[in-house]
């Protein structure tokens, strides 16, 4: 298997599902080679797809776990990266408290639903996603100086946090798209797969 | 005449040239209310500034200086004295709240000598060494742009100053005024950052403009007996309840009551302790409310027996509580019923409206997990271990409830099939809060080890406010608008306002919008407004869930359509209303 194949496997086992772009954007890889690896993924039974949509098989999600400490042995063995790792767990969680805070509001001892009618509010959760979106580049931007493609996640990082700014407001916590919350969660996965780490929560 | 403008009320100058903040001091000190006395450095010196080329000129520091001696004289404090010291907040104020403007810098005025002599006075050591050690973290941040994990109480000022000093190369000015002359600075700087400017330029807001900068004293919670700070909401904002509701935290300072860190009192403490006190307290929490004709949220501190407000806000309340005290300021005279149908969106009224289990229910029903409530809401269903089987068994029909140890994002598309999720580990601020929040789907995190696992192939009932999980189906009791008593004054007076008829049943043809999807994205859940209005233009009737949206409602408005079925009436009625 080339690298692009494992690569293309291990980007559809971080979304879970998707089509040849979707893998694509979240690698930072040429649309139409994801697409050819995805193909023979499913040719080796590591994948299953219909309609240009993907998944990863059970004879993948098992081709992975055995592949994992061989292909990313480089990264588990680094220090630099495993210790931005360490700082990228610290970040996250401001970053779920941020998207808390953007989801419920204080009031009189309980928190409620935020419904957004307060622009103060949420200007001032927004500006607290900037400062936190400057930590990040910092932490993800050493993880990146040791395994480059994660740098592709901090440019999809910068696009979420664009469309907030235009006022979009879908893309802070928004489930159905790139949201910053989205783009977030898919790299703590990518990187506990990386490093064979297991969720705490 | 002074390029500064001392806050004492005499005069109410416009939001625009003194930003928001001193906006709201000098309002409240027209209204006769005591806040810490401030003065502001009006937005167009911030352009002045910028002109000169980051340069701060030395009339205006002049100005400054005479700002900062009539706060010395109000408080009987002073700056750098170590035997009265005087500290002081700095804060920006654009008229328009942006991202990269600076932060506040709190506490300003502080340096070895005075932490000595807060200590002695406060006869807490603890207390001035962190509040010193904060205030340098805070300038080393902000005002000389050190890279610094957020602050954690521990370190002392000398430790902090060494990594500011380490990573800027710059040292923490141990003189007041070198300190406040470069806090203002960073002010003015703030509005020319690079994220300020690119919002600037995406929202189209005029480069001309500037941020003002105010200066207020900062009034101490912690001064031995009577003194402490709180907050005090005018109304009840969980029910609505007409009574004053409130913290208050003896010898409390700052962030204290609002942080959550410490264990705070119920209002009635104060009253017990200083009567006099606690009547001034309602006396201006009352003109507030009757002055901004809304509920207050208000922030205070007593200094020795004195009472100073710090802030007022609209509250924030619950949905229950938005839709009481709508109708009751109406009946109070503060507020007119068109007012009142502005005020409470759809979302607050199907909130209102959700299926809940009764207490006598609750009580007698099996209980099989307890966690914590991360979004409200109940739902029933059989419990799922797998996201696959849950989205095919979802997709058959069945309601599911998603039962996990953890989630990533392999278990999203599990998570948006289901009816609610529960999880074994993970608190209020997990990745799978954040999604079923997203979603709006009840869920419950938290339950414990291997217990979300032993729900596989039960049939539950998970109350997302509550964070239990109940064995079985339970009953559920459903509000309706006309049983409710204030909903059912707040839609008489949505019908009576809107052009729209909204009816439960029509005998005519009806376009279905449950039947007919076409409008929607099948992948990002996205309402195309034009498709929708082109749907509704030219039927008699129409109905589905799909108008109950924003985008329903400007369809509904541009297609001309007359009128709408539904089986709740009030929300769409709302949303035509407040178009």
């Amino acid at each position: 298997m080339s690298d692009l194949d494992f690569l293309a496997l291990h980007g559809l086992a971080v979304r879970k599902h998707g089509g040849p772009a979707t893998v694509a954007s979240l690698l930072g890889a040429d649309e139409a080679a994801v697409g050819i690896a995805l193909e023979g993924a499913v040719a080796n039974g590591y994948a299953a797809g219909a309609k240009g949509i993907f998944m990863v098989a059970p004879a993948g999600q098992a081709y992975l776990a055995e592949q994992y400490p061989v292909v990313f042995a480089d990264a588990r063995g680094d220090e630099a990266f495993v210790g931005s790792y360490e700082r990228f767990e610290k970040v996250n969680v401001d970053l779920l408290t941020l998207m808390t805070d953007w989801q419920t509001m204080p009031a009189g001892g309980g928190r409620i639903s935020n419904d957004h009618s307060d622009a103060d509010y949420d200007q001032s959760i927004i500006d607290r996603l900037g400062s936190l979106h400057e930590r990040a580049e910092r932490v993800i931007g050493k993880a990146a100086d040791a395994q480059p493609r994660v740098g592709r996640y901090l440019e999809r990082l910068e696009e979420a946090y664009d469309k907030v700014l235009s006022g979009d407001r879908d893309y802070v916590s928004g489930v159905r798209v790139d949201s910053y919350h989205t783009v977030w969660f898919e790299l703590h996965e990518d990187l506990l797969r990386m490093l064979g780490r297991t969720r705490q929560e | 005449m002074s390029r500064v403008i001392f806050l004492d009320g005499s005069s109410l100058p416009d939001r625009e040239i003194i930003g928001g903040k001193a906006w709201s001091v000098a309002r409240m000190r027209s209204l006769g209310l005591r806040v810490p006395p401030a003065f502001v450095i009006p937005v167009d010196e911030c352009r002045r500034y910028h002109d000169a080329g980051r340069k701060f000129d030395d009339a205006l520091w002049n100005d400054v200086l005479d700002g900062v001696r009539a706060i010395e004289q109000a408080t009987g404090r002073r700056l750098g004295d170590a035997g009265s010291p005087l500290l002081v907040s700095v804060r920006s104020g654009a008229a328009v709240s942006m991202p990269g403007m600076m932060d506040t810098v709190l506490n300003l005025g502080i340096t070895d000598e005075v932490e000595a002599g807060l200590a002695q006075q406060t006869g807490d050591t603890k207390y001035a060494r962190e509040t010193h050690a904060r205030f340098c973290h805070q300038f080393g941040d902000i005002v000389l742009k050190a890279d610094l994990d957020p602050y954690v109480a521990g370190p002392t000022a000398d430790e902090v100053r060494a990594l500011v000093l380490d990573d800027v190369g710059e040292s923490i000015p141990d003189d007041p005024y070198t300190q406040l002359r470069a806090a203002i600075s960073a002010v003015f700087d703030s509005w020319e950052s690079a994220r300020a400017r690119s919002y600037r330029k995406h929202w189209g807001i005029s480069e001309i403009g500037g941020t003002a900068v105010t200066v207020q004293a900062m009034v101490f919670g912690n001064l031995g007996d009577g003194s402490g700070t709180g907050v005090l909401f005018t109304r009840n904002p969980l029910n609505g309840d007409p009574t004053p509701y409130g913290e208050w935290l003896p010898g409390g300072q700052g962030d204290d009551v609002v942080g959550g860190t410490h264990a705070v009192l119920q209002l009635d403490a104060l009253l017990e302790t200083m009567p006099a006190v606690h009547t001034e307290l309602l006396s201006w929490a009352n003109t507030l409310e009757q002055e901004n004709r809304e509920v207050q949220d208000v922030e205070f501190t007593v200094e020795q027996g004195r009472l100073y407000l710090l802030q007022t806000r609209t509250a924030k309340r619950s949905p229950d509580a938005a839709v009481r005290i709508a109708v009751d300021l109406v009946n109070e005279g503060l507020i007119t019923e068109d007012m009142a149908v502005q005020r409470v969106t759809a979302e607050q009224v199907d909130t209102v409206l959700l299926p809940h289990i009764s207490a006598e229910t609750a009580a007698s029903a099996k209980v099989l997990a307890s966690g914590e409530p991360a979004c409200p809401g109940v739902a029933c269903g059989i419990g799922v271990v797998d996201p696959d089987e849950t989205e095919l068994r979802a997709h058959a029909g069945e309601d599911i409830v998603l039962v996990r140890p953890t989630t990533s994002p392999n278990d999203v598309h599990g998570m948006i099939a289901s009816v609610a999720v529960v999880t074994d580990l993970g608190g209020s601020t997990s990745h799978a809060a954040v999604v079923t929040r997203a979603l709006g789907r009840p869920s419950v995190v938290g339950v414990g080890d291997g217990a979300a696992m032993s729900m596989a192939g039960k049939l539950l009932t998970v109350d997302g406010g509550a964070g239990k999980v109940y064995e079985g189906r339970l009953p559920l009791i459903a509000t309706e608008v006309d049983e409710h008593p204030t909903l059912r004054t707040l839609s008489a007076w949505a019908s009576e306002r809107c052009t729209i008829n909204v009816v439960h049943e029509f005998s005519g043809s009806v376009v279905d919008l449950d039947a007919d999807r076409s409008a929607v994205d099948a992948e990002t859940g996205k309402i195309d407004v034009e498709k929708l209005t082109a749907l509704l233009t030219g039927a008699e009737a129409a109905k589905g869930g799909v108008l109950n949206s924003p985008e329903g409602a400007q369809a509904i408005t541009a297609s001309g359509i007359k009128t709408v079925v539904a089986p709740r009436r009030l929300p769409i009625q709302l949303r035509l209303i407040q178009q």
